[in-house]
């Protein structure tokens, strides 16, 4: 009995090893079922359209909880942020923009800044701040057509 | 008294230690050298990029943010644009996906695949991308 538990013992100690062994390998570039099936729990689908008026307005009142706006930190159109750690927002797909805040709103993503300002939004407001920096012009693009 | 699967639990087992050793030789470091790991794990500052090392790493990054309005699934959002970001912006999402603390199971694997050093490369060909 204690000799057959000794080797299961091996034996999964035996496996642990080997699977450490493989992991680390080659990841697919594809979201794959599994990240469908259990990668995110909110969506931005279910906001209402953003108006790009509202959310130009907002974006230039201060937030309660930091006595910042957005374009305090991110700059003009989101465009030059005073800070190197801050993102460039001009130009950026709306709905990732929008997915950003939720995000920052539902305590799923973290920054001490961010997650103040975003946890009393609407999802009215997220929309609108969303739909407002996308529509500015950009500094960014994809990996589209590289040399 | 029978005993369960004598033959099979000593194939296992031995074919299991031959890759216990293997694994063994493989990961025990020269005694002489100290563990790199550790090292960079001391360190604070992150290493300097190497764009041109950068740019044959993003081969995989193109995969999604590559094509241009590719959505990522449930949600469904627009994967981002990443091209011109700063490189520290850039080089702390990707080690925020690395630890975990930001969350999407693509890129947390794809960082996770990333050491210190391939992520300052990453971020500084990103930044560097023109529009």
């Amino acid at each position: 009995m204690t000799i057959f538990s000794a080797s299961r013992l091996a034996i999964a100690l035996a496996a642990a090893l080997v699977l450490a062994g493989c992991s680390g390998g080659d990841t697919p570039a594809e979201h794959s079922s599994a990240d469908r099936a259990e990668g995110h729990t909110k969506s931005s689908a279910g906001l209402p359209a953003g108006h790009i008026d509202a959310g130009e307005k907002l974006a230039h009142v201060k937030g309660k909880a930091t006595g910042q706006a957005c374009v305090d930190c991110h700059g003009a159109d989101g465009n030059a942020p005073i800070d190197p750690t801050y993102p460039k927002l001009g130009g950026q797909y709306y709905d990732y923009l929008a997915h950003s805040l939720e995000m920052y709103r539902d305590g799923d993503r973290e920054h001490a800044l961010m997650s103040q300002q975003a946890k009393d939004l609407t999802d009215q407001q997220i929309a609108d701040l969303a739909a407002y920096f996308g529509s500015r012009p950009t500094h960014l693009r994809d990996l589209h057509g590289l040399p | 008294m029978t005993r369960p699967f004598p033959i099979a639990a000593c194939l296992a087992l031995a074919t299991l230690s031959f890759a216990v050793l293997a694994q063994t030789e493989a990961t025990t470091p020269p005694a002489t050298e100290p563990a790199p790991a550790a090292a960079a794990e001391a360190t604070p500052a992150m290493p300097t990029g190497s764009a041109e090392r950068g740019r044959q790493l993003t081969y995989t990054c193109q995969g999604c943010h590559g094509v241009t309005g590719y959505k990522n699934a449930y949600p469904n959002y627009h994967v981002p644009r990443i091209g011109g970001q700063s490189a520290q912006y850039l080089t702390n999402a990707l080690t925020e996906y690395r630890k975990g603390a930001r969350k999407h199971p693509t890129m947390q694997a794809q960082a996770q695949s990333f050491s210190e050093q391939d992520i300052a490369d990453i971020a500084a060909y990103l930044s560097e991308m023109k529009q």
